[in-house]
């Protein structure tokens, strides 16, 4: 199970794509519902953010290359997306997807990327599997968060779904669609491997992730619970490790607790949104967990919203903060020549560059969303964004006059589309 | 107690819905008379028509059909039955599509086009008017 498991996504990822391929030379005919055929949809972003904070980039994701502010004062980056679609149904049972994201990645290029990319197999009318490159459905909206049409707001809040950069799993998963009274559930489970190429020469992989998560529907009310955990590598800071190492047995100590190696990074997070139709609020707390600089946080947000007419004016306010120490001492530089002393001065600084990464950081925001077509939405929103207790928060690209506790105002303007 | 402006306004929301013509005020949702189904709750419709529940009580596979895009009952219904605007709708299957959980309903031209096809296949359900109803199909549901 394990070796199969190990082998099949490269393989399964060519299968919809071969599937896709035939079906457009032969030239089927679009159809939905339970005969064979395949439908082609969309989704898209045009945003424009602009950021009061000189010093550094305002950015929803670390995946990105650069942001609002020190940069661009206006970026497009931020939000700016295009996605397409492509879902391929052979019988009752079998469907395959194809699903292609084109935004800003760390490479600064627009490169469309695969986001997922599976064969799902109807067991029966319950019970889903699927193959191949899924997204993982963590948060309330964590799963459709390059969807801006989806939700209410610009973006989801940065401080939650900032700590999951990654949307997507390599491997395979299970959902049963399951009822007690008028409760309608969906549990999913799932099983795959992760690898994101950062900034160049610097991967990061997770390996092993294995996740539950648990979605309740019940009348207006929806419910999700979702833990996930997952075996991290990265090369992150492993030039900076391999020099706490070499000084020592108590700075190989440190770089054992630091570097992100094989490290067990756990997830969890329970969500609400209750939604009559006039009015909406939703609730969500996460934490987060790995014994490496990427730390251990604690998040949590509340948004609420009115729907007046094709308006909806919405709050949200959102937090992250870490709960374990994001400082270290490192090694200690007295009675060191002071050559020497500099020199471990240095590696201290750089580990408590790194443990700054760690995101804690506060949010309000206010907003309106204006359903101005059937299939098109058109918001505008203002952050208060302040990082503070020495972290960058969701900035990045900090240039030496950045300054931790600082509020950075943040305006943005979005239009979504669906198609 | 519950008197004052609201009620007066209830009132006057109640006047208009009956002045309104008898096919936009009252729809039914319908199954094949071949179903053994005889009535659903306004929730159990909504799950199945919103991809949540893909069975009917009694354990037979359920497949939804819609009225078309922006046609008057459709937007009622989902309006009533699933406290749904248009605009809500198309975010709930947004995130249905794009996550692949799911796709909409299909669409069928018109109510005597979806009586039709119901009223072939006991497996499928769905809404029209009331004044378009037959003994082929079996209303379950009336949704005022």
């Amino acid at each position: 199970m394990q070796v199969m498991l190990q082998h099949t996504p490269g393989r399964l990822l060519s299968l919809p794509l071969f599937a896709f391929s035939l079906l457009i030379g032969g030239g089927a005919c679009a159809q939905d519902g339970k005969e064979p055929g395949w439908t082609l949809s969309g989704f898209g972003t045009i945003g424009a953010v602009h950021s009061s904070e000189r010093n550094a980039d305002y950015t929803a994701s670390v995946l990105k290359a650069d942001g609002a502010g020190a940069t661009h004062r206006w970026s497009a980056n931020v939000d700016s997306r295009l996605g397409a679609q492509l879902d391929y149904r052979l019988d009752r049972r079998w469907s395959a997807v194809l699903q292609m994201v084109s935004e800003q990645g760390l490479d600064n290029s627009y490169r469309p990327r695969i986001e997922w990319a599976n064969v799902k197999f109807q067991a029966t009318p319950e019970l889903a599997l699927r193959f191949g490159r899924i997204a993982l459905p963590m948060f309330l909206a964590a799963d459709y968060r390059k969807v801006g049409y989806a939700y209410p707001w610009v973006r989801p809040p940065v401080e939650g779904y900032g700590t999951l950069p990654f949307t997507s799993s390599d491997g395979v998963d299970a959902t049963l669609r399951w009822s007690a009274g008028r409760v309608r559930n969906a549990s999913q489970l799932f099983y795959g491997r992760e690898h994101v190429a950062l900034a160049a020469p610097l991967h990061a992989y997770a390996r092993g992730v294995v996740g539950i998560s648990n979605t309740s529907d019940w009348g207006a009310l929806s419910l999700r619970a979702s833990v996930m955990s997952g075996e991290v590598t990265s090369d992150v800071g492993s030039a900076l490790f391999d020099a706490f190492e070499a000084a020592g047995p108590a700075g190989a100590a440190i770089a054992r607790r630091y570097e992100i190696d094989h490290k067990r990074a756990r997830i969890a997070s329970i969500g609400m949104n209750y939604d009559p139709g006039q009015w909406f609020l939703m609730l969500e707390a996460s934490r987060s967990r790995t014994a490496s600089l990427l730390g251990a946080t604690r998040s949590a947000y509340a948004s609420a919203g009115v729907r007046l007419h094709a308006f909806t004016p919405y709050l949200v306010v959102s937090r992250v903060r870490a709960s374990e120490a994001t400082r270290d001492d490192g090694l200690p530089t007295a009675g060191l020549a002071p050559a020497d002393a500099a020199r471990i001065a240095q590696l201290n600084g750089g580990l408590n560059l790194l443990l700054a990464t760690i995101p804690q950081q506060t949010t309000q925001a206010a907003g309106v969303r204006w359903d101005l077509a059937a299939n098109a939405a058109l918001k505008l929103q203002y952050d208060r964004v302040t990082p503070h207790h020495g972290s960058r928060g969701s900035m990045i690209n900090l240039a030496p006059g950045f300054r931790s506790g600082r509020t950075a105002h943040v305006a943005s303007v979005t239009l979504d589309f669906v198609y | 107690m519950r008197s004052g402006p609201f009620r007066r306004l209830f009132a006057a929301a109640l006047l208009v819905l009956a002045g309104m013509p008898a096919g936009a005020a009252e729809l039914v949702v319908i199954v094949s008379a071949k179903n053994p189904v005889n009535g659903l709750r306004a929730d159990q419709v909504a799950a199945i028509f919103l991809g949540q529940s893909v069975r009917f009580p009694d354990g037979l596979e359920a497949v939804p059909l819609d009225q078309p895009l922006g046609s008057q009952l459709r937007d009622e219904f989902y309006e009533r039955v699933a406290g749904k605007s248009p605009a809500l709708l198309k975010a709930h299957w947004s995130k249905m599509v794009f996550t692949g959980r799911g796709q909409p309903p299909r669409e069928v031209p018109d109510s005597a086009a979806v009586r039709r096809r119901v009223a072939e296949n006991p497996e499928l359900i769905g809404y029209i008017e009331r004044g378009a109803l037959d003994g082929s199909v079996r209303p379950v549901l009336v949704v005022r």
